[in-house]
């Protein structure tokens, strides 16, 4: 792939990212894109692979103020919105804000709590507000949720309803580091950690500065058509029950904008595309169950999908 | 250049083998054609040469070989006694001294015969050390090849050498060894390491190519020469007549008709000017005897009446009879001949020759051919008239003359002769063609009209030389069917005679071409030799010689008088007398047909069939050559169409050409075989082909294209930029 130079702002978030996760280049960028995007990642992955770490580490890059949500199944509405709280003192109610108050909220093992809880979570992404007692709290910007989940398969879960996996932008694996990382991870963790060392190399106002101009990036009609063209074939596959919906191709639409910014572009490639189409599509598909049964996994289909998509290579004139 | 090492391997003997039977060609006529005998000892030092050569024997050595070879062979040939007697070799010595001598002052005539065998030995060395050069340096022998087959084929043609063999033998090697020099000069070219399996990859098709071409070559049939062997042609032009038997004949007056066929060249030399009152035909000799192949006379041209200016020409030609009709005329002739014979029209009375005093002649009573005389040395006139009657024969009274044919028998023998090989179905077709008809003037009519026909082509060039087996007549009417005067007149007096009417044969020459009128209304003609015709002439008892003109698109201004139209005067082509139809009970038929298809839409879709069947091979053919054509120009378009392309764009400063371009290159790479996947980003194919051409051409012209069709941004002079980087690629995929 031709690399173009990298934005350098987002450069520097990457690689004070990278100070402290090792091998792991990919999933820190498309945390930024998402970041970036203004949108929210789905994390799935088994624990200890570092997704707090990764969060934490992000978090710390951009100045930003972290908050952790652990999910447990008895975890109540309140504990991720905050309460309000009968002050005897003052003689009135006085709301005490939960974790979602936050800039960066890592929600750990977000299928393990109710649905109940889950959807004050997933609301308050979609609207980037909160409602407590009828008082309708504005969330600051930036306003990012990293969520983690362990695979459905296992016990004890509430599998995310489409509805609201819909409302991640992107949904990533970190991955296990392969053996050279691994004992690169072990070096380093025998001393200090190195998360506490990690200096903010942005600040929230470059970073809203940078959601601003990704918002410049143009999409050519000529892109808009071959991003609805990749959604509507995973709607019209043979193994699809239920393909990608509209808001999956607005996702698909600002997080490739992100990606030409990162790299220095104000214009969409239909490789932005490409590379992203598999996480902005793969968590928004639901397969119908002969093929699940035939072994073919969300992945093939998008794979399959964008092989088959013809790219666009002249300019579409109305 | 020769330092080339000679590989003794299986492949290169058979290259000089082949090149030896080359060789081995231009000495086998030597010995039918030249007096050179012992020819095996000259064909043994060639193998000498050539296997000294392909086994690398050093130069001293083979020399040393090769001179004891010609020593040895001189004194084989012409030297009596032991080869080491030393007597031999002085005068070996002193015959070479004399005749260095005579080289010196140039007298090839006396060179010795020894002398002359040993310059041929060295010719022969020379040519040994040509083929090895030509076959091991070069590895080229196409030259030597083709002036083989030039050999082989003058040869051949110019000499009683038979090349049938030859030029199969040779093609054979000559095929062969370019085939094998090709393969090794590819090999040289591209430094391919020389693997048995190669070599069996390339000979084995190459022998079977061979074997397919030779074999098909014998077994196709192969069309007899229509231009004659042209020795006798080349021999003849210099004789400036045609006079060798069979050959090309030059058109003009040639007494010998011996051999008839072959085609007629055209001569438009002046032979006389007449001036005359009506257009007729001029006569120089008959004769009566066909022999198969051609014409001859039945008694000896020296049996001749002699008569005077004065005199009436003792030549008959019809009786005084209410059914001729005559009128006297008489026609003024300036000659060019020096051939001192007159030429006349039928019915010829009396020779003016006022320039020539003293004039006289001598009728050639066989053939009627009148030689003119100055006192009594044969001379020719160049001026005189002639005073003839002009017939005008009745159509009644010829159909009556047939019915009382009383002859004398010498007479009908000598008019109806035919050669005993005529073949019979000559005569089955006279018959069919005259069946139904009663009169003699309807049955030589019809014969006239079959023959004026759609079966038969008039050509002078095309036309066959009956072989030895062949009818002359027999030939034109059943095989070839193209032909000229000639055979025209001669078949059909060939079938009159079968039918027992007697005829002859006529020689002269047509009216010639008018040029004019001139002093009392007479009319100018001039000929020439291409007016050179021959014609018939039927027998009509009581009316006496009446021609006929067989040959298609000439015409014989013979007057016949149909009686029911009142004197009007009629060609011979005009059509039949009515009393006719009666007897043709299928021209009622087609009367009907005529009736039913009278309207000029249905002649109009016959006449296209007519034209369509005439063309639709030529037509399928040619649109078949035309796709084909089609075809390859679009297999090869690898080959032009970038060039083509580069050239389109190149003058183009236009940047909206850039995407019709950019696109036009990615249709040509796919062409070229770098294909790119239907979801293949641009990028990605970029990248992929600069790593196939190892450049970056590619990244970059695509960097510019993606501008302009994902940013929607065309830069001023873009194009102009990334034109040579366009041409570059387009070049590459030139495959």
């Amino acid at each position: 792939m031709i690399q173009d130079h990298m934005h350098p702002m987002i450069e520097k978030v990457i690689s004070n990212i990278e100070k402290v996760m090792i091998g792991k280049r990919n999933v820190a960028e498309l945390s930024i894109i998402a970041l970036l995007a203004e949108g929210h990642v789905l994390l799935e992955d088994v624990p200890g692979v570092g997704k707090t770490m990764m969060v934490r580490a992000l978090a710390k890059s951009v100045g930003a103020n972290f908050r952790r949500i652990q999910f447990t199944p008895d975890l109540l509405p309140s504990d991720v919105t905050g309460v309000s709280i009968y002050n005897p003192k003052e003689m009135e109610f006085q709301f005490r804000p939960g974790p979602i108050m936050g800039n960066i909220i890592l929600a750990d093992e977000i299928n393990r709590t109710s649905p109940k809880t889950q959807s004050a979570l997933l609301e308050g992404m979609e609207e980037s507000s909160v409602t407590i007692d009828g008082v309708t709290h504005h969330l600051e910007k930036p306003f990012f949720v990293m969520a983690t989940q362990n695979p459905i398969e296992y016990e004890g879960t509430y599998p995310l309803p489409e509805a609201q996996l819909d409302r991640f932008l992107l949904k990533m694996k970190m991955g296990y580091p392969d053996m050279k990382e691994e004992i690169e991870v072990l070096d380093r963790a025998q001393k200090v950690r190195p998360i506490d060392d990690l200096e903010p190399v942005i600040d929230l106002m470059e970073l809203r500065d940078l959601q601003a101009q990704i918002k410049e990036v143009h999409v050519d009609e000529t892109i808009k058509r071959y991003i609805v063209d990749l959604a509507n074939r995973t709607r019209t596959h043979d193994s699809v029950y239920l393909g990608v919906s509209p808001r999956g191709s607005i996702a698909l639409m600002k997080a490739a904008q992100v990606y030409a910014f990162m790299y220095g572009r104000d214009y969409v490639l239909p490789d932005d595309i490409q590379y992203l189409t598999g996480p902005v599509f793969v968590h928004r598909i639901i397969l119908k169950s002969e093929a699940k049964f035939e072994g073919i996994s969300a992945e093939d289909v998008v794979n399959r999908v964008i092989a088959r998509t013809p790219v666009p290579v002249q300019r579409y004139v109305k | 250049m020769t330092s080339r090492k000679v590989p003794k391997d299986l492949a290169s003997f058979l290259l000089y083998a082949f090149g030896f039977l080359l060789l081995w060609e231009w000495l086998r006529p030597l010995e039918q054609l030249t007096d050179t005998s012992n020819i095996i000892i000259f064909i043994l030092f060639i193998i000498v040469s050539l296997f000294l050569s392909y086994i690398g024997a050093p130069l001293f050595i083979s020399s040393f070989i090769k001179c004891a070879f010609i020593v040895f062979a001189i004194h084989f040939l012409y030297f009596e006694g032991s080869f080491f007697q030393t007597e031999w070799v002085s005068m070996f010595i002193k015959d070479l001294l004399e005749n260095i001598g005579a080289v010196v002052e140039r007298d090839w005539s006396n060179l010795s015969n020894t002398f002359r065998s040993l310059l041929f030995f060295v010719l022969l060395w020379l040519m040994a050390y040509l083929i090895q050069y030509w076959l091991i340096a070069r590895r080229q022998i196409f030259i030597f090849f083709f002036m083989t087959l030039i050999y082989i084929t003058v040869l051949d043609t110019f000499s009683p050498y038979e090349a049938g063999a030859a030029i199969i033998r040779t093609v054979i090697s000559g095929f062969a060894i370019m085939g094998m020099l090709t393969f090794y000069r590819l090999l040289d070219k591209e430094f391919v390491q020389k693997k048995p399996t190669l070599s069996r990859k390339w000979m084995l098709p190459l022998t079977i190519m061979i074997v397919i071409s030779v074999s098909f070559g014998l077994a196709a049939p192969k069309a007899e020469p229509i231009w004659p062997d042209p020795v006798p042609f080349f021999k003849s032009y210099g004789k400036g007549s045609g006079g060798e038997g069979g050959g090309v004949r030059s058109i003009g007056y040639d007494e010998d008709d011996s051999r008839l066929g072959g085609p007629f060249i055209g001569n438009d030399q002046l032979v006389f000017t007449a001036e005359v009152e009506s257009r007729h035909y001029w006569k120089v000799e008959t004769k009566d005897i066909y022999t198969g192949k051609g014409w001859d006379t039945s008694g000896s041209r020296e049996y001749r009446s002699q008569f005077d200016g004065e005199d009436e020409v003792p030549i008959f030609s019809f009786f005084e009879h209410a059914g001729v009709e005559k009128e006297e005329e008489k026609s003024i002739l300036n000659t060019n001949i020096h051939d001192r014979y007159i030429v006349y029209p039928l019915g010829i009375k009396r020779i003016d020759a006022p320039l020539h005093p003293n004039s006289s002649y001598s009728l050639e009573n066989y053939t009627e051919k009148i030689h003119s005389f100055l006192g009594d040395r044969p001379s020719s006139f160049y001026n005189y008239s002639v005073v003839f009657d002009a017939p005008k024969f009745s159509v009644t009274a010829l159909m009556k003359a047939s019915e009382a044919p009383a002859f004398d028998s010498d007479f009908l023998d000598r008019y109806t002769q035919l050669p005993d090989g005529l073949p019979q179905r000559v005569r089955e077709l006279a018959s069919e063609i005259t069946a139904g008809k009663n009169t003699w003037y309807e049955k030589v009519k019809a014969l006239e009209a079959y023959l004026t026909g759609s079966n038969f082509t008039y050509d002078q060039k095309e036309v066959a030389i009956p072989g030895p087996e062949d009818d002359y007549v027999d030939q034109f009417l059943f095989d070839t069917q193209i032909g000229y005067c000639d055979n025209f007149s001669t078949s059909m007096i060939v079938m009159a005679r079968s039918l027992g009417i007697p005829t002859r044969w006529v020689k002269g020459y047509t009216e010639g071409d008018y040029k004019g009128l001139g002093q009392n209304n007479r009319k100018i003609f001039e000929v020439t030799n291409n007016n050179a015709h021959s014609w018939v002439e039927v027998y009509f008892p009581e009316i006496g010689w009446v021609p006929f003109e067989p040959t298609k698109s000439f015409s014989n201004n013979v007057h016949f008088n149909y009686d029911y139209s009142t004197q009007s005067n009629s060609q011979t082509q005009v059509e039949q007398p009515k009393s006719e139809v009666k007897d043709k009970p299928e021209l009622l038929e087609e009367k009907a047909e005529k009736a039913s298809t009278s309207f000029s839409f249905k002649k109009l879709i016959s006449s296209l069939k007519v034209f369509w069947e005439k063309i639709w091979m030529w037509l399928i053919g040619a649109i078949i050559v035309l796709a084909i054509l089609v075809l390859v120009i679009y297999r090869i378009r690898g080959k032009w169409l970038p060039y083509y392309l580069a050239l389109r764009y190149k003058w183009s400063k236009k940047d909206d050409n850039f995407q019709r371009a950019y696109l036009l290159l990615l249709r040509e790479l796919k062409r070229y075989g770098l294909p790119r996947k239907e979801g293949q980003t641009l990028r990605d194919y970029a990248e992929y082909v600069d790593r196939f051409f190892s450049t970056t051409d590619m990244t970059r012209i695509t960097a510019r294209y993606e501008k302009i069709i994902y940013r929607g941004e065309l830069n001023e002079g873009s194009w102009k930029e990334t034109k040579k980087l366009w041409e570059n690629l387009i070049k590459k995929t030139i495959a």
